[in-house]
């Protein structure tokens, strides 16, 4: 029997549908009363189980859920098949009970403190519980699926009932996630709206933003502050950036036994949702001396590159984006041939598929992503800090390949410099859920506490 | 004889082809465009490499597809021409702010000729009515001495002399002088062709809405804009923009003409041709001279697209002889055979990050 995805949420009605003022006000008065019916109810180990079962589910072959997102998310989202099952993956492995409640461990010193007032062992024996937001919107950014999923998560275990907004044409994962814990639970799955519409509905997000104590927001900077002005004053807002990542490879690690290894990592990086996320890489720089290993990984990369795109192809992107990485690519095709010991260029034959740029120059250059990589030689890490400092208040995460006596003084001088998240390449894409978004705290910053003094 | 003897003489040729009405077709224009890559592979380095590396060999070279065209952006990064430095007698820049780096096109006085005949030859013949005042909204050639477009607008009404509205301010910027230019629109009693880009029409036609003034040209006039926004007013779709033309200053549509062009090359598009696109909606076709032809290039092969299909133009402008001949631009179009529908620049032809792919675009 053929599956057919339920019409639960807004967003199942399909990218024409229009909503005015009144559904949308209809949908949160509905969200908050099954949230004091069913969500303000439960307990944390509950909440747990219910997040854990379904993303257990997700990990067999068989859930129709995933059967289908893997089936149509090709086409709904532009990514190629194995990307999504790639970063599925990985996500629903990395979301369990463990993770859970190392999240609650870390963020709110004890696994309980969202049930009753306890004490945290570090705190002195100071009583202390924490209250979530009774409703949260979320209007997302809609480039990658899985910070919305995260959301989505941290907002259940907050027992927050949450409106997820999505861009036209985003909402696709993210509803089949819906939908999923919708199957686990669907009193759980009822405190869950998700709805996509056009950029500039005032309206029906000021509608949003009334009801809710809690807003978050992934853009531009302009975008975010254009949202915090029209926040009532009493709701709490979580605005999320501009942010860009690259990677930093030492001489001692290119050139060292696990040279081949590193550069099947970097590949991942740069295929990993196909470097849309703000934790892909826009650059990897390449400590060098006059050995050229920084031009060997570029090109070692670019086969890497290659061989991926026969089993795990990027897939069409729209006309602008292979447009951008035709008009950057003729750039660099005169460059190349110009002065070819300053730049070089490898791509895909007869697409855009993948491209990698070497480069001796090493200021801070923005890729236009969709496996578009820049490889830059650089005599030190003083060199890249300076190349980069241009965006120095939007780094989000430096990817590091190193000897491991090199490591922890890299570590502490990027920590210093700027850096809100530093791991081995390879791992970009694939934060834990215990990752504190761009340096700020994931669920400390969402919830009321009451300190009990006894 | 100097070097640039062989220039000189394509250069002349050209003139009096254009000059003579010339129609060139298809088997003789890439014969001629050959010959002329063929020159400047010996005269441009860069255009040389970029051959080199492609395996091109330009004396067996027998395939316009195999000519390479350079990106428009080349011109900031390198000096794409065959004229020496004591030759050079004029320069147009891209537009764009000083901070900026800009296109550099070098003219000689061949070059200028050129050039001159050229945007004359095929703007008489989309655009100029013989009883037409012209009247620009830029500031002068002699305030703005590199861009082509002031030395553009002040070229086609040379005979009559073209009133210049605009001026440039301390920082660079162009400006309408508003009360001056709608005394002299409100003035004119025969029919005029008011020139400008689409930001300075933006500027002119904000400031009548906030004063509610309307006038009405002289019945015949016409209105030819061109250039796209580059951060210097809001953006204005075009059919908006030509709404408000026609209330505000009471020009029909088909009076309302768009120019394509840019400094990097010699020969101008207009959108005289008309045509349905995807939509089924009426779409404006541009077209170029016959000495110069547009192509569709698809981003993904690099090949030409097929009727109907999106992809970036390339231009092979023949009356570019001292320069490049084949520039590849940042501009999307959708091919109608030998004419093209303008989509517009890249929205993201400078470099951004993932912020981009974020809720500005929902």
């Amino acid at each position: 029997m053929k599956f057919e995805i339920p019409n639960y949420f807004l967003a199942d009605l399909g990218p024409e549908a229009e909503f005015t003022e009144n559904m949308i006000t209809e949908a949160v008065l509905t969200l908050r009363s099954n949230r004091e019916r069913y969500l303000a109810v439960r307990d944390t180990g509950s909440l747990i189980r219910i997040i854990s079962q379904t993303a257990d589910n997700w990990l067999e072959e068989d859930y129709p859920f995933r059967e289908i997102t893997l089936e149509k998310g090709p086409q709904a989202t532009g990514f190629s098949r194995e990307t999504i099952r790639t970063g599925l993956e990985h996500f629903f492995e990395g979301l369990n009970g463990d993770s859970l409640e190392d999240l609650l461990q870390q963020e709110l010193g004890h696994l309980k403190r969202l049930d009753a007032p306890c004490a945290a062992r570090n705190e002195n024996g100071k009583v202390a519980m924490a209250t979530g937001p009774e409703m949260i919107t979320h209007i997302t950014a809609g480039n990658i699926p899985i910070p919305t999923m995260v959301s989505m998560v941290l907002s259940l275990l907050l027992r927050s009932t949450q409106f997820v907004k999505c861009p036209v044409g985003s909402s696709f994962i993210p509803r089949m996630f819906a939908h999923s814990l919708y199957d686990t639970d669907s009193k759980i799955g009822s405190c869950i709206e998700i709805a996509e519409w056009k950029r500039g509905n005032d309206v029906l997000e000021d509608t949003l933003f009334k009801h809710s104590e809690c807003v978050t927001a992934t853009g531009s900077d302009e975008a975010l502050d254009a949202i915090q002005h029209r926040l009532p004053a009493k709701t709490r807002f979580l605005g999320y950036g501009h942010q860009v990542s690259f990677g930093y490879v030492t001489k001692e690690a290119v050139s060292g036994y696990k040279a081949k290894r590193l550069i099947r990592d970097a590949a991942d990086d740069v295929v990993a949702w196909n470097q849309l996320g703000c934790l892909s890489p826009h650059i990897f720089y390449v400590e060098d001396d006059s050995s050229n290993w920084a031009l060997m990984f570029a090109q070692k990369l670019a086969e890497e590159l290659e061989k991926r795109e026969a089993n795990d192809p990027r897939g069409d992107i729209p006309k602008e984006a292979a447009a951008d990485i035709a008009s950057r690519r003729a750039m660099y095709e005169v460059r190349a041939a110009h002065m070819p010991d300053s730049s070089r260029q490898w791509c895909s034959d007869g697409s855009t598929a993948w491209t990698v740029i070497y480069e001796t120059d090493t200021l801070f250059q923005l890729s236009c992503l969709n496996r578009f990589i820049y490889v830059k030689s650089t005599p030190n890490l003083d060199e890249v800090l300076k190349g980069a400092e241009m965006v120095r208040d939007h780094v989000s995460t430096i990817g590091i390949a190193a000897a491991e006596d090199e490591k922890e003084e890299i570590a502490s001088r990027l920590a210093r410099w700027g850096a809100t998240r530093i791991c081995p390449i390879g791992r970009m894409q694939k934060p834990p859920l215990t990752w504190r978004h761009d340096g700020r705290p994931l669920l400390s910053d969402m919830v009321r506490w009451t300190d009990w003094e006894q | 004889m100097s070097d640039l003897c062989p220039f000189d003489q394509f250069a002349e040729r050209m003139s009096t082809d254009i000059r003579s009405g010339k129609q060139w077709n298809d088997e003789e224009f890439w014969r001629h465009a050959l010959e002329l890559f063929q020159l400047q592979f010996n005269a441009i380095e860069p255009l040389a490499s970029v051959a080199r590396s492609r395996g091109v060999e330009p004396q067996q070279l027998d395939d316009w597809t195999r000519i390479p065209a350079l990106p428009a952006a080349m011109f900031k990064e390198f000096e794409l021409t065959v004229l020496s430095p004591e030759r050079r007698t004029n320069v147009f820049l891209s537009s764009g702010t000083t901070e900026q780096t800009r296109s550099r096109h070098f003219h000689c006085a061949e070059s200028m000729r050129l050039y001159e005949t050229s945007l004359r030859s095929w703007f008489d013949h989309n655009v100029s009515r013989p009883d037409f005042s012209f009247f620009s909204l830029t500031p002068s050639a002699e305030a703005a001495p590199n861009s082509s477009l002031a030395h553009m607008f002040e070229c086609v009404g040379r005979d009559q002399g073209t009133r210049f509205l605009g001026c440039v301010d301390e920082e660079g910027n162009w400006e309408v002088d508003f009360d001056h230019t709608l005394d002299v629109l409100k003035s004119a009693t025969s029919p005029i062709l008011l020139m400008g880009t689409a930001f300075s029409f933006v500027h002119l036609l904000d400031h009548m809405k906030r004063e509610r003034i309307e006038i009405r040209l002289p019945s015949e006039s016409r209105v030819m804009e061109t250039g796209g926004y580059k951060g210097r007013s809001r953006v204005v779709p075009k059919f908006e923009l030509y709404r408000k033309i026609r209330v505000r200053l009471d020009v029909m549509e088909d009076d309302i003409l768009c120019e394509y062009g840019m400094s990097e090359l010699s020969s101008q598009a207009y959108d005289t041709g008309r045509g349905t696109n995807a939509e089924n909606d009426e779409a404006r076709l541009f077209r170029f001279p016959p000495w110069a032809h547009a192509k569709v290039i698809s981003p993904e092969t690099g090949s030409e697209v097929a009727n109907g299909e999106i992809g970036l133009l390339r231009i092979f402008d023949l009356a570019n002889v001292y320069s490049v001949m084949a520039i590849q631009t940042e501009d999307l179009a959708v091919r109608h055979g030998d004419e093209f529908e303008l989509i517009g620049r890249m929205p993201q032809s400078e470099p951004r990050g993932c912020s981009l792919m974020t809720i500005d675009e929902s």
